[in-house]
């Protein structure tokens, strides 16, 4: 069988591990084998990409390097982590003066990169096992009426993720789908979390997240599914600050994907941390 | 505000170096659907310090008007170009196939080493330089991933990520 290098990220190993919990226990449930390496800080496609490429290049190939010397694909659970360390080898492969300078770098601390091994994103491996997915179903889910939000990074550039349609995502849908939950569509799927330009400016970055919770609401989802740490933290920590600024109630639950299939095939919310979310759980959820 | 605009040949190298598929930048014809599909831009102040344009920053990294890009960066009303917030919908929309965010993302890269960056970028870049890890491990969590029987986050060799920091002179903007 194959075993996948784990890659949690920062995000979710150091602040968010009940995500990992849920994540650890559908792997597992649909036969997906994981192992650990000590991988450092992806890095970060929003931040050190934009305070140095280079830096980016070189940190996300040493993760690389790490993977290959074990000969195994990385798994990654977050749409950060994904796009880094696909967007770097994307670059590499694409650009033999940028692979000469990075391994020129590497060489220092006894590395090179190759290009052997391939980057998957969680979702993608979950896309190619939905039937033990259906079969490990036991709970009823129709009372979901979910509204997925991919985010940008699992999609975009297409061109380095190579998973689904850059605009209009369907993968996570589909998994929705099989866990007998109803999708719901909205017209901002595709639209940005906001989560880079909220760092240094806030309001645009809120201004954003209004208009995706807005195209939400008019959907009459009653829960909100997503698959990247960074947008669950955004979408399930900023709703009552956002609440506030816009004189709104915004009061929908967040689910992480693999929370959401986790309950659908009998594990408890204790056993995968649900009560650590911020926002408040619904009567759907809660009755699951 | 006025804005001096110079012609910064370096720039436009720069700029032109960066690109994986360079010469793909000198086909814009600036149909500006890069900004009509870009979030910041809808959201953004109709007023002047507060305008992002992917559309412009692409004309003024082309014509290598640095000031364009780069003049407004550090002001505290300025939203150029730290107000693109990567979600890379101006390369999919691009019909040539340009990488904005590419190219903003250089802009950015030049701002670091200008020591103009926002707090939250220098700080995550420290915590990596420092850690190994954007958010370093901490007591609690520890605690709460055994509570759900998760196994340690293995440490990372710090050393390398170090070494590799201080080789390519990344520190050096700390």
């Amino acid at each position: 069988m194959t075993e996948y290098k784990i890659f949690e990220g920062c995000v979710i190993g150091n602040r968010l591990p009940f995500l990992e919990a849920s994540s650890r226990k559908v792997l597992d449930k649909v036969g997906i084998k994981t192992s650990q390496a000590p991988f450092a800080c992806c890095p970060d496609p929003t931040g050190i990409k934009s305070f140095d490429n280079t830096a980016w290049l070189a940190l996300g190939a040493r993760n690389i390097c790490l993977a290959e010397a074990e000969g195994k694909d990385i798994l990654s659970l977050c749409n950060g982590c994904t796009n880094t360390l696909r967007g770097v080898q994307y670059q590499l492969k694409h650009d033999s003066h940028k692979k000469d300078t990075i391994n020129k770098e590497l060489a220092k601390i006894g590395k090179e990169y190759k290009g052997s091994i391939d980057v998957k994103h969680f979702v993608d491996v979950l896309k190619s096992k939905l039937d033990s997915i259906k079969g490990g179903i036991t709970k009823q889910m129709s009372d979901l009426k979910v509204a997925c939000h991919p985010g940008c990074h699992y999609m975009r550039p297409a061109e380095w993720m190579e998973s689904d349609d850059p605009l209009r995502p369907e993968n996570l849908k589909e998994i929705v789908a099989v866990s007998g939950a109803s999708v719901v569509d909205y017209d901002e799927l595709a639209l940005c979390c906001g989560n880079a330009v909220a760092g240094p400016f806030p309001e645009h970055g809120d201004a954003i997240l209004k208009q995706k919770f807005d195209s939400i609401k008019k959907s009459g989802a009653n829960c909100i599914v997503v698959n990247c740490p960074a947008c669950f933290q955004r979408l399930d920590g900023e709703q009552r600050n956002l609440s506030k600024t816009y004189d709104t109630e915004y009061n929908i639950p967040i689910l992480y994907i693999t929370e959401l299939l986790a309950l659908a095939m009998g594990v408890s919310s204790e056993e995968i941390g649900l009560k650590n979310h911020r926002t408040r759980r619904d009567t759907a959820i809660e009755n699951l | 505000m006025t804005l001096p605009l110079g012609i910064d040949f370096e720039f436009r190298k720069l700029i032109m170096d960066v690109h994986v598929s360079s010469d793909k930048i000198k086909y814009c014809y600036q149909c500006s659907r890069c900004t009509d599909n870009c979030p910041v831009a809808a959201v953004a102040n109709p007023f002047y310090e507060n305008i992002f344009d992917p559309r412009l920053i692409v004309l003024g990294t082309l014509l290598g008007y640095k000031d364009v890009v780069m003049a407004l960066a550090g002001t505290k009303s300025a939203i150029v170009p730290w107000g693109c917030t990567v979600c890379d919908t101006c390369d999919t929309v691009c019909p040539q196939g340009i990488e904005v965010t590419e190219i903003i993302a250089l802009a950015k890269n030049i701002t670091t080493g200008a020591g103009l960056a926002p707090d939250n970028i220098v700080a995550q870049a420290k915590a990596v330089f420092e850690n190994g890890k954007a958010i370093p491990s901490q007591p609690a969590i520890e605690r709460r991933r055994e509570q759900l029987g998760l196994p340690a986050v293995v440490a990372p060799d710090v050393n390398e990520v170090q070494t590799l920091l201080k080789a390519i002179g990344a520190d050096k903007k700390l």
